[in-house]
């Protein structure tokens, strides 16, 4: 179910945040979803159940899911802007590219014709 | 749950341990590491009730250990040498153990011998070094453990064996609450076990900090310059190390990231990275500033 890279600097446990979040936003866990209990998790790829436990705690402090005492934890209601955090890592990419054609030469004025271009194109395909 | 204070230890005219602080949480896995020679094995002992402490006080779960029958029972301690009784079988070992652990698991060593697919029947001391580490992990795993301390463990494990003692220990670790006292000089390893480190140098502990905090803490800096501003630009950081190759810079510092990189970028670097440590360049350099760093020798 995960893949975690243990050569990476990430800390284990924000890569299961990470990847927990993923899961969420793509819909593979649904809402009041079980997510799979500390014990199963730390056997399944033998890593410290403490660091499984401080990801469950951080996600849900962040609201992605809430606990049951003795049941274990789940899904929260939806309330996730997915498509925000889609476009704030699009606008990041955008920021390098833009920044590389600007210093290959490129102009701005070659860049709004572009967005220009692309907008045109949309419209059409709608209609 | 461990508690160690204030503990000196000499031998003769070396002081192996001095003035020693340590606490382990109940259900913590937590990484000793430290220099060769720092006095990790020794430390180990005394809070496993093998040798006494000269000062101080050791106490696990509020007990002491050394000559506290009670407390043997629960704090269980596999040396970095393995050890067993003369001439005796892994059968033989178990009915010792069974007569002198109250909680031992006649179910699980069973069970644990066929998974291994040990001889129960053959002589340990003719087994490979490998093997007989994995005897006493059996062993000390079926006396059903509070605590356990382990010297360098995984040595002389192929990767299959290393991963499913792992798993048997984490298992413990998330079940019954067991907790874990690792000494290793196998960092990378400890990096993904352990979620508390302490190093140790000198007989002394350098610092002891949860592992995710220590690894958000520290960072490693590459910045690149088209003009390379003045050194006082470091100034603002806290730096454990500076370097300088042409127009780059490379630097450790301690602090937050999102204050690091809002500092640097409004010096307008042409390239910036911030990668977090492994525990490998941790070590290397909190060790480097007490005076152990590395020197490369060219020998002809």
């Amino acid at each position: 179910m995960f893949t975690l890279d243990t050569r990476s600097r990430v800390p284990i446990y924000e890569q299961l945040i990470e990847q927990l979040k993923m899961m969420m936003m793509r819909e593979v866990l649904m809402q009041d979803d079980k997510l799979p209990s500390v014990r199963s998790l730390a056997q399944e790829l033998t890593i410290n159940p403490n660091t499984i436990q401080k990801a469950y705690r951080e996600l849900e402090r962040e609201g992605f899911t809430y606990s049951i005492p003795g049941k274990g934890s789940f899904v929260a209601p939806f309330q996730i802007d997915a498509n925000k955090e889609r476009l704030e890592m699009l606008k990041e990419d955008m920021e390098k590219i833009v920044s590389e054609i600007l210093f290959l030469g490129g102009s701005k004025d070659e860049l709004i014709q572009l967005i220009e271009k692309v907008k045109v194109a949309e419209r059409e395909d709608a209609e | 749950m461990i508690k160690a204070t204030t503990v000196d230890k000499k031998f003769e005219d070396l002081q192996a341990v001095s003035n020693l602080n340590l606490h382990v949480q109940k259900g913590s896995i937590y990484g000793l590491l430290g220099s060769n020679g720092a006095g990790k094995t020794t430390l180990l002992k005394m809070i496993a009730g093998i040798y006494k402490q000269d000062k101080g006080n050791i106490t696990v779960s509020g007990h002491t250990v050394y000559e506290t029958p009670d407390s043997k029972q629960r704090v269980l301690f596999i040396p970095d040498q393995p050890y067993f009784l003369h001439q005796t079988s892994l059968n033989n070992m178990a009915s010792f153990y069974e007569k002198v652990y109250t909680n031992w698991n006649a179910k699980r060593f069973k069970r644990l011998t066929t998974h291994f697919r040990m001889d129960p029947d053959k002589k340990l001391k003719s087994m490979s070094k490998g093997m007989q580490r994995q005897a006493s992990f059996i062993l000390t795993l079926s006396t059903m453990p509070e605590v356990l301390i382990l010297d360098e463990p995984f040595d002389g494990l192929d990767p299959v064996v290393r991963q499913q003692i792992k798993n048997l220990i984490l298992q413990d670790v998330a079940d019954r609450g067991l907790t874990l006292l690792v000494s290793s000089h196998n960092l990378r390893e400890m990096e993904d076990f352990c979620d508390y480190v302490g190093i140790m140098h000198k007989g002394t502990l350098l610092f002891e900090r949860d592992m995710d905090e220590l690894k958000t803490d520290i960072h490693k800096l590459q910045i690149a310059f088209r003009k390379v501003p003045e050194k006082s630009f470091l100034d603002g950081l806290d730096v454990l190390h500076y370097e300088k190759r042409g127009s780059v810079v490379l630097c450790i510092v301690k602090g937050k990231v999102e204050e690091i990189s809002s500092y640097v970028v409004s010096y307008n670097p042409a390239i910036f990275d911030l990668l977090p440590l492994t525990l490998e360049e941790i070590f290397i350099y909190e060790l480097g500033g007490v005076g152990y760093e590395i020197r490369n020798l060219i020998v002809e």
